[in-house]
């Protein structure tokens, strides 16, 4: 059958999903990029193996892209947003926001969550929540959104790295020409 | 560069503003305002980079099976699949500035869009895959260190990360050769003929000379190229030459010298001409590079259209 008679989406991207790592129990979740994928679980296997080849990660969270509202301190100065009326449709965000314009492997963390109408409330209510230290960029989504990997997965998707020092460059230490004795084969 | 003549006086405002930020050490984030030059830039060079690391898996990819030992072909799976990663990474960066991944791996696949000269010249002994490791590698990490202190939030992090990662490729490959060098007349011999063959190419992977890297101002100005290419050059020859000699091997350069005035190593004259032949598309393997990535993405068609069929079922079922 042809994509067409199965009524299947055409050979194209699949939808983008953003991907949070968290290192060690303890630990917020960090954005790290994303991936495509076809659904959730797909998204959270192409995560494992895009963003978890080497230790540490003791759980994944992956979001719809669609899903994430996202804005910079720069905009909220210079175009502030409105929220909707807090009301009966208030739902459930998770907040992450970045504070550092530090060299980082990753973007925001996950801070906390807050109850709101909508994602410019849910910023609003992050902003108050979470005023220190000031946040270079806030990213809020809803709870309801975010599917994390499977706790009885945990040892399954993640031990495996830890025993593939091979690939740790600390496992090859210095190497230097004419030391005849000490490398490793 | 945008025309100044279409610049209005709010424009102005923001790019001083940006400029201003830039100076001051603050990344530039999706969202935030940016020239449109700073955008094209960024994207021509992240896609450039994402596709390197994509046709980087080939050369290498093809000895997985040939690997002389289990611990080697542990390696070399672990580096190829690092390769695949840091495609995503890079994509991933592209896409934060509005270009959907799709149409990067499409101009790919429809041969419009560069890649790194140095993946366009056959791996043609397992030598070769340790001179990779330790040279382009090597070469790859000195300028991934310069764009990790980009002033685009997402590509310096994807570079942060690479270059973590990278140090193994680097050190691997170092390893694997040292042990040639000192190993047999053949092993040794094997060893000379990869460094022969690679040394030149990973010179000109560092991208032109200054004079013809018309973009580089702009670029540093904008705080997303902190070095120019023979800056980068010159510290990847000074890093890996004395320890290419240390090793015993001749780099086949018969003008190179160090410099004591300067500090510094100096090179012979890069054949720009064969650069500039394997950017355009006439390097020794381009056809294959092109074909063999046409030819994974035919084959995994199937796997794409049972993976939308089954989301397409699920979701389905769910509503």
């Amino acid at each position: 059958m042809t994509p067409a008679e199965t009524n299947a989406a055409p050979d194209t991207q699949w939808p983008r999903w953003e991907v949070f790592k968290q290192d060690a129990e303890g630990k917020p979740h960090q954005a790290v990029g994303s991936v495509h994928a076809a659904d959730a679980e797909h998204a959270l296997l192409m995560a494992r193996s895009v963003h978890a080849r080497r230790p540490a990660a003791v759980s994944l969270w992956v979001a719809p892209a669609d899903a994430v509202h996202a804005v910079t301190a720069e905009q909220l100065a210079t175009d502030p947003e409105t929220p909707a009326p807090f009301g009966a449709g208030a739902r459930r965000f998770l907040v992450f926001r970045k504070t550092s314009h530090r060299r980082s492997m990753t973007f925001v963390e996950h801070v906390g969550a807050v109850t709101a109408a909508g994602p410019e409330g849910a910023v609003a209510a992050a902003r108050e929540t979470y005023p220190e230290p000031p946040a270079l960029a806030w990213w809020v989504v809803p709870a309801d959104r975010v599917t994390a990997s499977p706790e009885a997965e945990v040892a399954a998707w993640f031990e495996p790295a830890g025993t593939k020092t091979y690939k740790q460059q600390s496992e090859y230490g210095t190497l230097a020409a004419g030391h005849r004795k000490g490398g490793r084969r | 560069m945008p025309p100044e003549a279409g610049r209005s006086v709010e424009d102005e405002e923001r790019l001083e503003a940006f400029e201003a930020r830039i100076a001051g050490g603050e990344k530039i984030e999706p969202g935030d305002w940016m020239p449109e030059a700073y955008r094209r830039q960024l994207v021509r060079m992240i896609s450039q980079h994402a596709h390197s690391e994509i046709v980087g898996m080939l050369p290498e990819g093809a000895w997985i099976t040939r690997a002389p030992s289990l611990r080697r072909k542990l390696i070399l799976i672990a580096k190829v699949q690092d390769e695949a990663g840091h495609g995503q990474y890079l994509y991933h960066a592209a896409e934060t500035l509005g270009v959907p991944r799709e149409e990067l791996i499409d101009a790919l696949l429809e041969g419009r869009a560069k890649y790194s000269s140095v993946f366009n010249y056959p791996t043609l002994t397992w030598a070769d895959v340790g001179m990779i490791g330790w040279l382009v590698d090597g070469a790859a990490i000195r300028n991934q260190l310069m764009l990790a202190q980009c002033s685009y939030g997402p590509y310096s992090r994807a570079m942060v990360r690479i270059c973590a990662e990278e140090t193994f490729h680097h050190k691997q490959g170092k390893e694997m050769v040292l042990l040639y060098a000192r190993g047999s007349a053949s092993q040794r011999a094997m060893a000379q003929d990869a460094l022969e063959r690679w040394w030149w190419p990973s010179l000109m992977m560092l991208g032109p000379h200054d004079s013809d890297s018309p973009n580089t101002p702009q670029l540093a100005r904008w705080g997303i190229k902190t070095k120019t290419n023979d800056q980068v050059r010159r510290e990847y020859v000074d890093e890996h030459v004395p320890e290419l000699q240390g090793a015993g091997l001749t780099v086949p350069d018969p003008v190179l010298r160090f410099d004591e005035a300067s500090g510094h190593w100096v090179h012979g004259t890069i054949d720009w001409g064969e650069f500039w032949r394997v950017v355009k598309g006439n390097g020794p393997v381009n056809a294959e590079r092109l074909a063999a990535r046409r030819s994974a993405h035919e084959e995994g068609r199937w796997v794409r259209e049972a993976m939308a069929a089954y989301a397409a079922r699920a979701t389905g079922a769910a509503s």
